[in-house]
């Protein structure tokens, strides 16, 4: 395999701007209503690690368990880093974390279908003005940029298949949708034939640009823009083709992260974290548990609970924590109830999540459920409260910048919510 | 001198008198122009494409691949003020014909779930014979055949009733497919209720459909064969907005609810199943028979038909989305659908005889250039061709015409199989996506810019583009790799870029590839224009 050489990874923000402006007029401010802010915020090097844990983990087996009531189920909780915090006993490493960590144990949102539910958590639900709104990692790509990775602003790694996402971008425009890696590999055809050097493949690129841009002169610009957004991307891409050797990690990181698809994942998801990406999302499927709730939940958290402490921990470590907003959510909770097959069904009335870093306090809880965890009992928190939080911590102001579609002025984050301040340091 | 009246008089006599000596309407694609221009609103329309333009979409369009050089070159030469609509008739009778229609037909009706090869012979031979489009409806929602040559189509019905891993098969899918593609209406939010947005969308209709499949079942995805079942049940349903207990027979959405008839235990089958041999028997009474019968009959049938017809020669429906025709969602040209939908109909279903009509349009025939001082482009206007997605098929046909290995390559039927299974990996929407625009994506870019595969089509062999290319002066170069790849003469401009570009390069063989490669991967390459 012929691997890329080093000085090729210098390539800075502007070199990515400028290629793609080529093609596309760039990942630029062009929509948003504020372009002195978005300037700003571009060099703050904002980042953002979105965990989704797909199907809806419970919160009862995780960050608000209630051992001994009716619905707690057989699991005990654990005494954390922050005294009077304990959560459940499957979080071992995460425990130990807590003072790095913000818990929300009051969200009650509003769908409780999975195929509705995802796509609504993830636009922040917002008020239906006829268009699409952008997930959050959409949402974050424009308002933040693409940073220096030489990578696309949004990158996501998952299980099963990848390709370029452009639905998640909404009303954005498919220039903003996600990049993603399936079972977190880089795409196929991503080297260069032998045949071809560096300067050959140059030469051909350029050849094909002059190509379009005849070709465009008197036509609508669509297709050739869509054309070299994604061929600029392919180059991208393949400049950075070093980030998917995990095995120039050291072992200990492997296995500290676990030999697991999670831990490879999340591993995977840090080095994109180094190289400057804007927003990584890291999916975990399969937390749908209708049925055996519980040994589910035995199984399968303890590889998050390995991979998250650690990966909040290299955070820490490397003074990234300040900088970069970590998130874990589903797109709801667990019912209190025990159904029949010993599972737990979907409820999204009062559930959790868990966030940290980029100026969230540390070591808190927010929010508390009654005894039998079945509803929130202090102010209950929809996702729009957690956009406007959110954005917040990222350093824009969710009532003062909107997207400008088309000339129709629109909210980044629900008008009706707000920040939620005990999350803000 | 004559009052006005009296003269308006004599001219309507004389139009009268000439209409009715010619005895018959204008042809059809002069009453698509007229109907297109009716609605222009004092737009300009885009000129009308110069030859080359016209030759590469009615290539693309009829044959699923560009011409060769050679009939570039003659098309072009060619002084005959009727040359067009003798290459139409020459392309609708031509060998390429009916295995475009067989992908074309394949990638709409199958959407990349798989693939059958007495499903593709099933299509070819319809094709090949030009079969009437009802006709091949009634064979396909039958979902059964007793001779050879239908075999292959209950292939329609068994890939969907497949089960993927721990899934059931999808009988809403299947139900919301019947009605997206035999009658142009997407039910799928209807199943639980009544459409919520679109009021023509009713639940009772989704579960009228719905009934004829309750009882199929997958005999042999191999054969491939379907079952089915005896009907005793009629299909209750209740809208999750309300709590009144409904129940329906199966019936075609906008037609009565078929009765069925009763059969005592034991006497339902004309043929009984036999397992041994894999047969699913007989029904005396048989729902699918029933909406092969009926659905064709439905005013939706032709109408959708000819909308997805339309979509395929200018790459918009006139109801657009293609499977949404609803009171909300009007066509944009109502007048131009029902003309289609009747002659279609008076034409017996003759799928040759639209196709034609509609590439000797004007409509058809318009440049995808935009008109002068015009920066907007009206999709739903048709005063200029839309740039139409090409299709991994037409697009691997048409690679392999450009390098000129497409004779050598039809050779081996392994080597067009293997290539086709790379090109459609590159280039095919994932399964159950239909493909109606062009949308370039990343692994498509990667797969022309790196994929070995396309590299080696460039090496040259004898007689091949690169090989061609190589034996000529440096300043013919440009204009057989024009003609070749983009079925166009180059411009002053390319014609020099070319030779400067050869000029600059030590290696002639190398630097040939690169402007080849250039060219393949060019947008106006990858779009029908």
């Amino acid at each position: 395999m012929k691997l890329c050489k080093p000085w090729e990874h210098n390539l800075s923000r502007r070199q990515w701007l400028g290629s793609v402006a080529a093609g596309l007029g760039g990942l630029s401010f062009g929509n948003l209503l504020q372009p002195a802010v978005a300037d700003q915020l571009k060099k703050k090097n904002k980042q953002v690690l979105f965990i989704w844990l797909d199907g809806g983990i419970s919160q009862l087996e995780s960050w608000d368990p209630k051992p001994g009531t009716q619905f707690g189920g057989p699991l005990r909780a654990i005494p954390t880093s922050v005294p009077g915090i304990h959560i459940s006993e499957v979080l071992p490493k995460t425990a130990r974390q807590m003072h790095h960590l913000a818990l929300v144990r009051s969200l009650c949102t509003k769908d409780n279908s999975h195929s509705a539910g995802v796509a609504r958590i993830q636009r922040g639900d917002p008020k239906n003005r006829g268009v699409t709104y952008p997930f959050f990692g959409s949402a974050v790509a424009k308002l933040l940029g693409p940073g220096d990775s030489g990578l696309p602003p949004y990158i996501w790694i998952k299980p099963g298949s990848g390709g370029f996402k452009h639905q998640d971008a909404g009303f954005l425009g498919p220039k903003y949708g996600c990049l993603a890696f399936g079972d977190g590999k880089p795409p196929e055809n991503l080297v260069l034939p032998n045949s071809i050097s560096e300067e050959d493949n140059q030469a051909r690129l350029l050849l094909r640009k002059k190509l379009d841009q005849r070709y465009a002169a008197r036509r609508p610009k669509r297709s050739v823009e869509a054309t070299g957004f994604v061929f600029d991307m392919a180059e991208q891409l393949r400049k950075r083709l070093d980030l998917f050797d995990l095995n120039k990690l050291p072992e200990k990181d492997r296995e500290r992260y676990g030999n697991h698809d999670f831990g490879r994942h999340m591993l995977l998801a840090r080095r994109f974290l180094e190289a400057g990406v804007t927003f990584v999302k890291v999916n975990s499927y399969g937390w749908d548990t209708h049925g055996d709730n519980f040994n589910a939940h035995m199984n399968m958290v303890p590889k998050f609970d390995q991979a998250f402490a650690a990966m909040i921990e290299d955070l820490v470590a490397r003074g990234m924590l300040d900088n970069v907003l970590v998130i874990c959510m589903s797109e709801f909770g667990r019912t209190p109830r025990i159904n029949g097959h010993v599972g737990r069904d979907h409820w999204p009335e009062a559930w959790s999540l868990v966030m940290a870093g980029c100026g969230a306090k540390r070591g808190v809880v927010v929010g508390k459920t009654n005894d039998k965890g079945t509803f929130v009992t202090t102010e209950e928190y929809d996702i729009g409260h957690m956009f406007h939080t959110w954005f917040t911590l990222l350093g824009i102001d969710p009532n003062k910048t909107e997207y400008d579609n088309d000339g129709q002025p629109l909210p980044i984050a629900h008008p009706d919510c707000h920040v939620v301040k005990e999350l803000i340091a | 001198m004559i009052r006005p009246a009296v003269r308006f008089g004599m001219a309507l006599f004389v139009v009268g008198f000439l209409w009715s000596s010619t005895r018959a309407a204008p042809p059809l694609s002069e009453r698509i122009d007229a109907l297109v221009m009716a609605k222009a609103n004092g737009r300009a329309a885009s000129p009308l494409a110069d030859d080359a333009e016209f030759l590469r979409r009615a290539y693309l369009d009829l044959a699923g691949v560009i011409p060769s050089v050679q009939e570039a070159r003659a098309f072009l030469d060619d002084t005959d003020p009727g040359k067009r609509a003798k290459m139409i008739d020459k392309l609708l009778s031509g060998p390429d014909y009916p295995r475009r229609m067989a992908e074309f037909f394949h990638v709409m009706l199958m959407e990349r779930r798989g693939d059958h090869a007495q499903w593709q012979e099933y299509l070819h031979s319809s094709f090949a014979q030009n079969k009437p489009w009802d006709q091949m409806a009634r064979e396909i929602l039958c979902g059964f055949s007793d001779s050879k040559e239908t075999r292959g189509a209950p292939f329609f019905y068994s890939k969907r009733l497949e089960r993927y891993g721990q899934n059931p098969a999808d009988y809403p899918g299947l139900t919301r497919d019947v009605g997206r593609m035999f009658l142009g209406i997407d039910l799928q939010c209807a199943q639980c209720h009544n459409h919520v947005h679109i009021k023509d969308y009713k639940q009772a209709d989704y579960q009228g459909l719905f009934a004829f499949f309750t009882n199929v079942y997958l005999n042999d995805p191999k054969m491939p064969s379907i079952g089915e079942r005896p009907f005793t049940k009629k299909v209750e349903f209740v809208s999750v907005f309300g709590f009144t207990k409904k129940q329906t027979g199966p019936r075609v959405p906008g037609m009565k609810e078929i009765e069925v008839p009763n059969y005592k235990q034991g006497e339902e089958y004309a043929r009984k199943p036999d397992n041994k041999k894999k047969d699913p028997g007989r029904l005396k009474f048989s729902p699918l028979s029933k909406l092969a019968e009926q659905v064709p009959q439905s005013d939706a049938f032709a109408r959708n038909a000819v909308n997805r017809l339309w979509f395929l020669m200018m790459g918009r429906g006139i109801v657009h989305p293609l499977d949404l025709h609803h009171s909300k969602n009007p066509p944009s040209h109502p007048e131009l659908l029902d003309l289609l939908a009747k002659e279609f109909v008076a034409h017996k279903y003759d799928i040759k005889w639209l196709l034609g009509e509609i590439a000797r349009s004007q409509t058809y025939q318009r440049s995808s250039m935009l008109p002068e001082n015009q920066k907007v482009f009206q999709p739903e206007s048709f005063l200029t061709a839309h740039e139409k997605l090409i299709g991994a098929e037409q697009l691997m046909w048409s690679v392999l015409q450009a390098t000129g290995e497409l004779e050598r390559t039809r050779q081996f039927a392994a080597g067009i199989d293997s290539l086709r299974s790379l090109f459609v990996k590159a280039f095919a929407n994932p399964p159950k996506e239909p493909e109606i625009e062009f949308n370039p994506s990343l692994k498509g870019a990667l797969f022309i810019l790196n994929n070995n595969a396309v590299q080696q089509l460039l090496v040259p062999r004898p007689g091949n583009l690169v090989d061609r290319l190589s034996k000529l002066p440096d300043d013919k170069v440009a204009e057989e790799l024009y003609l070749s790849v983009l079925t166009r003469l180059p411009t002053a401009d390319e014609k020099s870029e070319v030779e400067d570009y050869l000029a600059q390069k030590t290696d002639r063989v190398k630097a040939l590839q690169q402007l080849a490669w250039a060219l393949l991967a060019s947008t106006e390459f990858c779009v029908n224009h």
